[in-house]
């Protein structure tokens, strides 16, 4: 048994035109039994910031507060919003710093330059190797079939409306095939002036 | 206490010998409704190293049956070679061929007849029925087995089972009502779209997976081929 | 010919032990090779972790569950396959129909319960042409517990209900992969079970009509799929009568969810 798919999960970003969607199922378990269908795994960092955390729950509630927390210091510190590019350094910074007894959870970040609004996605592994995507990113216990997914529906320059339907659909299609995952999912769509969030209607089995 | 200098000494020397290898490869099959397509990559691997890229893991075993073979190659050449044989002797005891459900019933006895030293292959079988249906059946490593209208198998189902779910399936559409159709409603051209699609895309993210697909569309006629270039790398 | 409804166990044995006998390697059928190695539930284990490179995974997981009540019996399953976390099917037959008057269920490994229970079914039919009558539901319960003992400690992994009707009436016998078979009113099998003993628990009665059965055995398995990662899919329900059994119904389990939260919703107004 992995620590990694204790608890279950998954997370999926994708870019489109001049916007981005993040969205994550809400399951919370314990291995095989469902504990929780309120547990949603993407969190607001900012205005146009996403931070979307897939793995061992416990540290999915650490990491995520404490990236808060240092995230209120450089914006209080620097009196301006931070670019997504500079927190996406700083959560590798943060796990790296646990390299020999790691978090064990997967970061996607994913958010809007607060000037150029140009997209930005990364995703990174336990120990903050970041990689910087265009298209997509994905992680969590259905990351298999989240490939399968995006890799064909995804397109180049999709407008907000286009994006959410296809983040749908890639994600409820591939957690329905992962026992881990699913009991609901939320997705959001951030653009330049507003960020939509979408409950699904999914499968709750 | 155990003495690691001592101990050690007295104790047997264990040698293992490892029966199985991964050898990769996927597999998707469709069943329409008068016609049958299945698909697998040619590429054959052990490990990083990629020991062929052109062989498909597609048995023509019968005039209207296709078998589809992935996992290790040693025992998907062993299973269809014993195969061949049993529908031989079926052939010559019942003077006919062997129907498309009778081949994937004799599959799945052959299969658990290693129960306790399986065949590592996931295996799929497509075909014509007797009433001119296309059939998809899909196999556990011991021959637990299920009609199905469409099934990704090998290194590359987890990617491409929820796509065909999205595209034939139509799961997540509106309704959850349940389909009672074995076959999907979509046209022969459009189905080998389709496949050829789902292969490009796991070919991207899948190391076993690529090179070229090899494309068997059954119908009544017989069974015609179809290849179709993938990523080498 | 023993009349059937005073014969004991002993008897029973007698009968059973002529058919199992010859039965252990099933005739007809390619025997089931001999592995090359001493201990094959430890062999296999090896090739189940899930790091390992090479990774037979059998298809697994379940909840299924069956009671007798005044109408007879009923039977109730989910229809989820899952090898590992991947779930390989949404639309698994978990109820195996033996004959007009036997059904079996399904938990554990897939394979060994749709073998065990096919050869179980050719064992009832020789019975029947042999004996020029239908085989109890003790007896065909019996064959299979033989059968699956013969294999012991070799790894078979099978949780079955053989549910029927027979001179006795209706019949109800679990059957484990250990060669375990008792009989009782109430059996729930798989990891979803404990949710559907729950809620089976609370509603049951010997009384109940048979509308009311139905729904106790379609909400039982509905919750216990809404919990347990490893059931889901769809209910499938059977009812076992005088005359045989009946298929009742088939529902994806979303549709359940979503009309008994709808059905909630009135209620609370």
């Amino acid at each position: 048994m992995s620590i990694m798919s204790y608890n279950g999960g998954t997370v999926v970003a994708m870019a489109g035109k001049e916007c981005v969607a993040i969205a994550s199922d809400k399951r919370f378990g314990i291995q095989y039994s469902t504990v929780s269908m309120d547990y949603p795994k993407v969190f607001e960092m900012g205005p146009h910031l996403f931070l979307g955390l897939a793995g061992l729950a416990t540290d999915v509630q650490t990491v995520s507060q404490r990236l808060k927390f240092r995230l209120n210091l450089y914006e209080l510190q620097e009196n301006r919003h931070i670019k997504p590019k500079t927190f996406s350094s700083m959560v590798s910074n943060l796990l790296y710093e646990r390299r020999f007894g790691p978090y064990f959870i997967e970061p996607i970040i994913a958010g809007l330059d607060p000037k150029t609004h140009e997209p930005f996605i990364s995703v990174m592994d336990l120990i903050g190797q970041p990689c910087i995507s265009t298209d997509f990113a994905v992680i969590g216990t259905a990351n298999e079939q989240l490939y399968g997914m995006c890799e064909t529906l995804w397109q180049p320059n999709l407008e907000p409306n286009d994006l959410f339907e296809t983040i749908s659909q890639a994600l409820m299609n591939a957690f329905d095939r992962d026992a881990y995952s699913g009991w609901g999912a939320v997705v959001y769509i951030i653009e330049k002036d507003k960020v939509t969030v979408k409950e699904l209607k999914t499968r709750m089995d | 206490m155990f003495d690691i200098k001592t101990d050690t000494r007295k104790m047997p020397i264990e040698h293992h010998f490892n029966p199985y290898e991964m050898n990769g490869g996927t597999i998707v099959g469709v069943a329409g409704e008068d016609f049958a397509v299945i698909a697998s990559d040619t590429r054959l691997s052990e490990g990083y190293s990629i020991l062929s890229r052109e062989n498909p893991h597609l048995y023509h075993v019968q005039p209207h049956t296709v078998m589809g073979s992935v996992g290790f190659h040693g025992d998907s050449l062993t299973f269809n070679k014993t195969l061949q044989i049993r529908l031989r002797m079926y052939e010559y005891e019942n003077n006919k061929k062997c129907s498309t459900p009778a081949v994937a019933q004799l599959i799945s006895t052959m299969l658990y007849s290693r129960r306790f030293f399986p065949y590592y292959v996931n295996t799929i079988v497509a075909g014509i029925n007797n009433e001119g249906q296309g059939c998809i059946y899909s196999y556990d490593p011991v021959g637990s087995y299920e009609r199905e209208v469409y099934r990704a198998g090998g290194s590359s189902s987890a990617l491409i089972q929820p796509l065909l779910d999205s595209q034939l399936g139509l799961k997540n559409q509106g309704s959850f009502e349940l389909s009672r159709s074995y076959t999907v409603k979509m046209s022969r051209e459009n189905v080998v779209a389709l496949v050829k699609d789902v292969f490009t895309a796991a070919a991207e993210r899948d190391i076993y997976t690529g090179d070229a697909v090899f494309i068997n569309i059954i119908t009544k006629d017989g069974v015609f081929t179809e290849h179709f270039k993938l990523r080498r790398d | 010919m023993l009349a059937l409804a005073t014969r004991n166990e002993d008897e029973l044995l007698k009968e059973t032990r002529a058919i199992t006998e010859n039965a252990t390697i099933p005739s007809g059928i390619s025997s089931i090779a001999i592995p090359p190695y001493s201990d094959p539930k430890e062999f296999l284990a090896q090739y189940n972790k899930p790091d390992s490179a090479v990774s037979i995974k059998f298809n697994r997981g379940t909840t299924t569950l069956a009671f007798k009540y005044q109408g007879g019996v009923i039977v109730a399953v989910d229809s989820r396959a899952t090898g590992g976390a991947y779930i390989a099917s949404q639309t698994v037959k978990k109820v195996i129909e033996i004959n007009p008057y036997l059904l079996g269920t399904m938990a554990g490994g897939a394979a060994d319960c749709q073998f065990w229970e096919r050869v179980l079914s050719k064992h009832c039919r020789i019975y029947e042409l042999r004996n020029k009558e239908r085989i109890s539901v003790a007896g065909a319960s019996k064959i299979l517990a033989n059968m699956v003992y013969s294999y012991k400690n070799m790894g078979l992994s099978m949780g079955t209900m053989i549910a029927g009707w027979d001179k006795r009436g209706p019949g109800l016998y679990y059957v484990g992969d250990d060669g375990t078979r008792v009989t009782n009113n109430i059996f729930s099998v798989g990891s979803g079970s404990t949710y559907a003993y729950g809620v089976l628990d609370s509603e049951y009665k010997w009384d109940l009509n048979d509308t009311e059965a139905y729904e106790l055995g379609r909400r039982a398995i509905y919750h216990a799929t809404h919990r347990d990662a490893m059931s889901g899919g769809m209910v499938r329900i059977y009812h076992m009568k005088s005359t045989g059994w009946v298929k009742i119904s088939e529902e994806d389990v979303t549709d359940l969810y979503y009309r008994y939260k709808a059905q909630e919703a009135v209620a609370a107004q």
